[in-house]
């Protein structure tokens, strides 16, 4: 066949033949798909006391009453400064997935190191029934589907309320109005409408949409009628920033409710999460 | 509107000049800097940054001088600064020669300004990232501070501010920049500690001061002074709070 360019390109032909090349080539693109799909799959690793918990449950389901995600480096370094600094929580397991931009997934059983971009899992020791789960790893759209299911699927729904935090760029966020530098960072929140509480900060206003994680949580949420509060962060900087992990600080009041919490909190401990950028970068004096 | 805000040299329909709006919003990302002008001192007083453990402190400079009674204070891109700040030396000293007599504060401020302003209006370059405070004083001995930002434009003011928390230091001034406040030069410095500390972490080894008095060229504070300083703003502190306490109590 000639192209309106002049090169020749093979077709092939329509007739239909009992050629086993054919087949073949099927073969190999069903194998090929097989194993992206292989390769892509998320996969989550329980420590040995949950998985048994989840064996000896009828359902292999554990029972929940709260599971607070925390979706990007601030939100994950809030909840690690202000909830698991105690030492009242175990990690109970972790997600292993790969991606173009997340390539953990060749250590499978082997828990992510500190620091690493991972997708963690910790429970409280006084109340089991309180789940955390900061997810610092970027997870692609075609995982998140199946990320959501298996998270979720893993707690029964009875009983189960769901709060999610999450970071932002404030460049994303659409407003008529100039926001002057020192509204930044703020929070917004969305609302499952199974949810009954107050949410502690304004709705998030249109025409501003969440993507990723922490949308396809929220979709779950709605769909299944669990009852599910988001609090997004919008923020001017791009790495962990203190200032940014204290605009999460409104969530404390609902999360003192569950568990025990540090009253104070030093700036030091803070100062431990929030990468130290200043001294390094000499771009702004 | 991210149409507009790619090239410099486009309007958008509303009238904005979008580069140059996002380049203060980068001045937004320096430290703040306070100038104040008193009757016979000018005061620049800046947040120090945190330097790195191997850097050496003394090339980490917000205050700046341009000449022996210039002085200027920037926040913003720190390559940016330097560029400008080279520009306006050569030009001070070129002045001095062709003309013999120093520049005035007005003149260097302007020549800064329309540096800025030329590079809004170019093809292919991007605004300067920074604010100045340009400080000094004039032959005639009258005290100034001049503040330029990004978009080339220049105004003489009393008291002002630029740089991270600059609403919350400008507002602090304007409540508390009166005559008695800047009576006397230590209260004119005090004056600009009072406003760092507004918005200055852990007190007084963050703050950088320089001060130029009439007819002295640009001096920089030794931490011990600013040290006490602090414990003086401190301790007045306190007695005010003595003081209404007692009021409050008879």
């Amino acid at each position: 066949m000639a192209t309106f360019f002049g090169e020749v390109l093979s077709v092939y032909s329509r007739a239909v033949e009992e050629d086993d090349d054919d087949l073949d080539d099927e073969n190999e693109d069903e194998r090929i798909h097989r194993e992206i799909e292989e390769k892509r799959e998320v996969h989550i690793v329980w420590c040995p006391e949950v998985a048994q918990s989840l064996e000896d449950s009828g359902s292999n389901t554990l029972q929940c009453s709260d599971l607070i995600i925390a979706v990007g480096t601030n939100a994950a370094g809030f909840l690690s400064a202000y909830v698991l600094n105690t030492e009242s929580w175990d990690a109970v397991g972790h997600v292993s997935l790969w991606n173009e931009r997340s390539r953990g997934s060749s250590r499978q059983s082997i828990a992510p190191l500190p620091g690493e971009p991972a997708c963690l899992f910790y429970r409280h020791r006084d109340n089991p029934a309180v789940l955390v789960c900061q997810s610092t790893c970027y997870i692609a759209e075609d995982q998140l589907f199946q990320w959501t299911e298996k998270v979720l699927g893993c707690l029964q729904k009875r009983g189960l309320s769901v709060m999610v935090l999450s970071d932002s760029p404030v460049a994303e966020y659409k407003t008529p109005d100039y926001l002057y530098g020192s509204a930044v960072p703020f929070l917004r929140s969305l609302k499952s409408s199974a949810s009954k509480g107050q949410a502690l900060c304004p709705a998030l206003e249109q025409p501003n949409i969440l993507t990723g994680l922490p949308a396809a949580v929220l979709s779950h949420c709605q769909v299944h009628q669990i009852p599910a509060v988001l609090y997004q962060c919008y923020t001017d900087v791009i790495s962990p920033d203190s200032i940014t992990m204290e605009t999460y600080k409104p969530a404390l009041l609902c999360l003192s409710k569950l568990v025990k919490l540090e009253p104070c909190l030093s700036a030091d401990v803070l100062r431990k999460f929030a990468i130290i950028t200043e001294a390094q970068s000499n771009l702004y004096t | 509107m991210s149409l507009y805000d790619r090239a410099i040299t486009v309007f958008s329909p509303d009238g904005h000049l979008f580069q140059v709006e996002y380049a203060q919003e980068a001045v937004k990302k320096g430290s703040t800097a306070v100038g104040i002008r008193g009757k016979d001192i000018v005061v620049l007083g800046v947040e120090k940054k945190s330097v790195a453990k191997l850097q050496e402190e003394r090339t980490v400079r917000k205050i700046c001088t341009l000449d022996d009674h210039v002085c200027m204070a920037f926040a913003g891109l720190t390559a940016d600064a330097r560029i400008v700040i080279n520009r306006a030396r050569v030009e001070c000293q070129s002045h001095r020669l062709t003309v013999e007599d120093p520049v005035t504060v007005e003149y260097i401020t302007r020549h800064i300004a329309t540096l800025k302003q030329r590079y809004t209006q170019s093809n292919g370059r991007r605004p300067f990232g920074i604010s100045a405070l340009i400080v000094g004083f004039d032959c005639d001995g009258t005290p100034r501070l001049y503040q330029t930002d990004p978009s080339g434009t220049y105004h003489a003011w009393k008291a002002n501010a630029i740089g991270r928390s600059a609403k919350t230091v400008r507002e602090f001034l304007e409540k508390n920049y009166t005559d008695e406040a800047i009576a006397t030069d230590n209260e004119s410095i005090k004056l600009a500690i009072k406003a760092l500390l507004e918005v200055v972490q852990s007190g007084g080894k963050n703050i950088e001061l320089a001060v130029i008095r009439r007819n002295q060229p640009l001096k920089l504070l030794e931490s011990k002074e600013i040290e006490t300083l602090v414990t003086e703003i401190e301790k007045e502190k306190e007695d005010e709070a003595e003081k209404k306490k007692q009021k409050k109590s008879t």
